[in-house]
């Protein structure tokens, strides 16, 4: 080859790169348009350069456009077949599309090619976990560690498909690579997120609004935050209508006569306060603005707060009474209580 | 000062100077004599205070380069020999004009340290070419030209424009001049438009830097791309510096782990910012974006973007003068502004564009139909709002959590007090 043609090739490389690199930089700073729009011009100059196919794979992965991504990830590993990258995109695209046996062909065959690199046993855990094969996402998630064990992405990965398996062994295994994720990266909303989702599959309700408050902190804009919130409150609806339940039994009992009434609703409304208080003790300051937020998100858990704060004024309106028998009204809107919640829940589960 | 003989004409005109100093006209008449008459300092100095009084007075600017010009400019040795022989160069170091015993350069230096710096006599000392693509003149828009939007005007008139145009003042109140303005808000509503203005109201030069300005794939490229472009503002200061879309360069550093080259972008950022606290009056930097949550908070400490100022979707004085602008110049027939005003809450300037576009549409789709125009009605524009959904709802919905969230410094106070007077909170 000669000087002035090696030159010029030397210099459309360079040209390449560049356009693979800028893509990759607009990917990283959430500009997918530009990304995307950078990459198909340095493919009308190269079609075939396997770092600008990687680079538009990705930048289609990011935007959740499968179809697409996958036809470039094809490119990439047919112009470099024994780059990790492009079988790992594909591994991807594939598992997001649900053709989980050939994702998990391709996650595999990009730890074959580089069996040290973390990227390409994170990529092969994913694709693991989506196809259902938890234990064995898991393996390869403690391998992903013990390859990057300073880097926090490894652990949330390793906590993420642990915490998808339902025996309370794996429970733990994953709040405590929750945990190292936050020490190592103690901003990272994710970890904290899902730390506080561990926290109410426990039924530790309170510990999990604060883990939620926290996570809403570092990262506001995530929407599933006020979700989750939402959530943990539709939980301690449940534990406050048992209790509801439970207490009304009482009043009834000792709806005979009027001090006997009084007395019942007193002690009703003093165990509520305290048991509130027990639960809400602990929460910050900032707790009663998204707790108030997230009611009113949901209508239907609009209206089972309110239900319960009219049950809740039942039994002072029975403390000044001493009529004992209202109290049934509260049975009556617990009984549709349940009902509302059993609906609800039908309705979301066939959405 | 100048040895000439006393001049009538001039005498007068200093004392009626003296007696009304802020006669920006009175005060350029007589630097144009002194600058007329030889005096190039004393009219440096007239030209120093015009420009206090009235920031870039284009007349002040224009006789301030042609004094500093002429200053500048070698004495033929013919029309003004040298008193005394020049000096010796130092030892090492450049060549020093000529002292001459007329002229006291000490004074003349004092007397223009504060006024604008001149724009570079030839291409090659503009610098970088990338960095001068960014570079453009003062805009020609006023806030007056931002149709509606009292609200929004009225704040930045308060909390920037006004302690800008009165830095006296502001120091007096112990305000700063550092520090940047924000502005944030859903996409389409305007705010580059307003940065535009500001700088048209600032009489400043404007460059607007987006991202691709300054991402290069070479490591510390991005870095340098950003420092030059402050650099050149700083030289053609009075200036406003524009960072569109400012989450994309000054984005959380946590949410970088793997990107070192962005990181020290952000970095690079930081500094700039800084410095502008320090020594670099006259520019003003302003950042635009959609997801202010996104920015790193240390862009937002006093001395960087300490301002912020939420630009929503325009009002109805604002939607107005958008569908005006929008329908003036196509063929329409009986368009009831109101209605349309009405029927249009929440949509931004380019929802409204859009809006209109499809009605234009729609319109022309029945007037090739049938070989006649037919002009745009109303109707057209109801039916269009039917089909175009404002683009902001997904923004609102995001800004409500950040709202719930993001607030506990009662930085997003003003998005809230929005939310809420809208039920959106």
């Amino acid at each position: 080859m000669s000087e002035e043609a090696g030159g010029r090739e030397h210099a459309h490389l360079d040209e390449v790169g560049e356009a693979a690199r800028r893509a990759e930089h607009l990917r990283a700073v959430g500009r997918l348009d530009d990304a995307e729009r950078v990459a198909r011009a340095g493919l009308t100059a190269d079609p075939d350069d396997p770092r600008l196919l990687g680079a538009l794979s990705a930048v289609l992965l990011n935007a959740q456009r499968h179809e697409e991504g996958l036809a470039a990830a094809d490119a990439a590993v047919a112009a470099l077949p024994d780059g990790e990258r492009g079988h790992r995109l594909r591994a991807l695209h594939l598992s997001m599309l649900g053709r989980h046996e050939e994702a998990v062909q391709a996650g595999y065959r990009c730890v074959t090619l580089l069996p040290e690199e973390p990227a390409a046993a994170t990529g092969y855990a994913r694709t693991l976990q989506r196809a259902g094969r938890l234990g064995d996402a898991l393996r390869v998630a403690q391998r992903v560690v013990e390859l990057a064990p300073d880097a926090a992405d490894s652990h949330l990965l390793l906590a993420d498909i642990a915490s998808d398996m339902p025996d309370p062994r794996s429970r733990a295994v994953a709040r405590r690579a929750y945990e190292q994720t936050l020490r190592l990266d103690p901003e990272n909303a994710a970890a904290r997120h899902d730390l506080a989702v561990l926290d109410a599959v426990g039924h530790r309700p309170a510990r999990a609004l604060r883990g939620l408050i926290e996570a809403g902190r570092m990262d506001p804009a995530e929407p599933t935050t006020i979700r989750t919130v939402a959530a943990v409150l539709w939980q301690l609806s449940w534990r406050l209508r048992i209790w509801l339940l439970v207490a009304t039994i009482g009043q009834i009992a000792a709806a005979q006569t009027v001090t006997g009434s009084r007395i019942a609703a007193a002690v009703v409304l003093a165990a509520s306060a305290g048991l509130g208080l027990l639960t809400l003790r602990d929460l910050p300051r900032q707790a009663l603005p998204v707790v108030r937020g997230a009611i009113r998100t949901d209508r239907a858990l609009t209206a089972t707060y309110l239900a319960l704060a009219y049950c809740v004024l039942v039994y002072v309106l029975i403390l000044v009474s001493g009529f004992g028998f209202m109290a049934v009204t509260v049975w009556v809107v617990l009984i549709g209580l349940g009902w509302l919640a059993l609906i609800i829940r039908i309705f979301r589960r066939r959405r | 000062m100048s040895t000439d003989a006393p001049d009538p004409l001039l005498t007068s005109l200093l004392a009626a100077v003296d007696a009304a100093p802020d006669d920006v006209p009175l005060r350029l008449h007589v630097a144009e004599l002194l600058l007329a008459r030889g005096r190039g300092a004393e009219a440096l100095q007239h030209c120093s205070r015009a420009l206090t009084a009235a920031p870039g007075d284009p007349p002040a600017r224009g006789l301030l380069r042609r004094g500093t010009a002429a200053l500048a400019a070698p004495q033929s040795p013919q029309s003004r020999p040298p008193a005394v022989p020049p000096a010796a160069p130092a030892a090492g170091g450049t060549e020093r004009p000529p002292a001459r015993p007329d002229f006291d350069w000490r004074q003349a230096e004092e007397d223009v340290a504060d006024v604008p710096q001149l724009e570079p006599a030839f291409v090659e000392e503009a610098g970088d070419p990338v960095v001068e693509d960014v570079l453009h003149a003062a805009p020609t828009v006023r806030l007056a030209d931002v149709g509606g939007m009292e609200q929004v005007k009225q704040r930045l008139e308060l909390s920037f424009l006004g302690p800008m145009r009165n830095p006296e003042m502001a120091k007096a109140f112990g305000k700063g001049l550092a520090g940047g303005l924000l502005l944030y808000g859903p996409p389409g509503c305007g705010k580059t438009f307003l940065a535009r203005a500001v700088a048209g109201e600032l009489g400043a030069g404007f460059s607007e830097v987006g991202i691709s300005d300054v991402l290069d794939m070479w490591m510390g490229r991005s870095e340098r791309n950003l420092a030059e472009i402050f650099r050149v503002a700083r030289r053609k200061a009075p200036h406003v510096l524009f960072l569109d879309e400012i989450d994309a360069l000054g984005q959380k550093r946590s949410h970088l782990t793997h990107s070192a080259g962005l990181r020290n972008v952000v970095n690079q950022l930081l500094t700039e910012m800084d410095s502008l606290s320090g020594k670099n009056d006259g520019v003003f930097v302003l950042g635009a974006t959609n997801h202010p949550w996104d920015i790193d908070s240390a862009l937002r400490r006093p001395g960087r973007f300490d301002r912020m100022l939420l630009v929503l979707p325009p009002d109805e004085p604002a939607r107005e003068a958008i569908l005006r602008h929008n329908l003036h110049k196509r063929p329409i027939e009986g368009i009831d502004l109101g209605k349309l005003v009405k029927a249009t809450d929440g949509y931004s300037g380019a929802d409204l564009a859009h809006l209109c576009d499809t009605a234009a549409e729609r319109a022309l789709a029945d007037s090739v139909r049938t070989g006649r125009v037919r002009p745009l009605t109303t109707k057209d524009v109801l039916t269009a709002a039917r089909e175009v959904q404002p683009s902001t709802g997904p923004w609102f919905a995001t800004a409500r959590n950040v709202a719930l969230f993001g607030n506990s410094d009662g930085s997003y106070d003003e998005l809230a007090a929005y939310l809420k007077k809208n039920r959106k909170l």
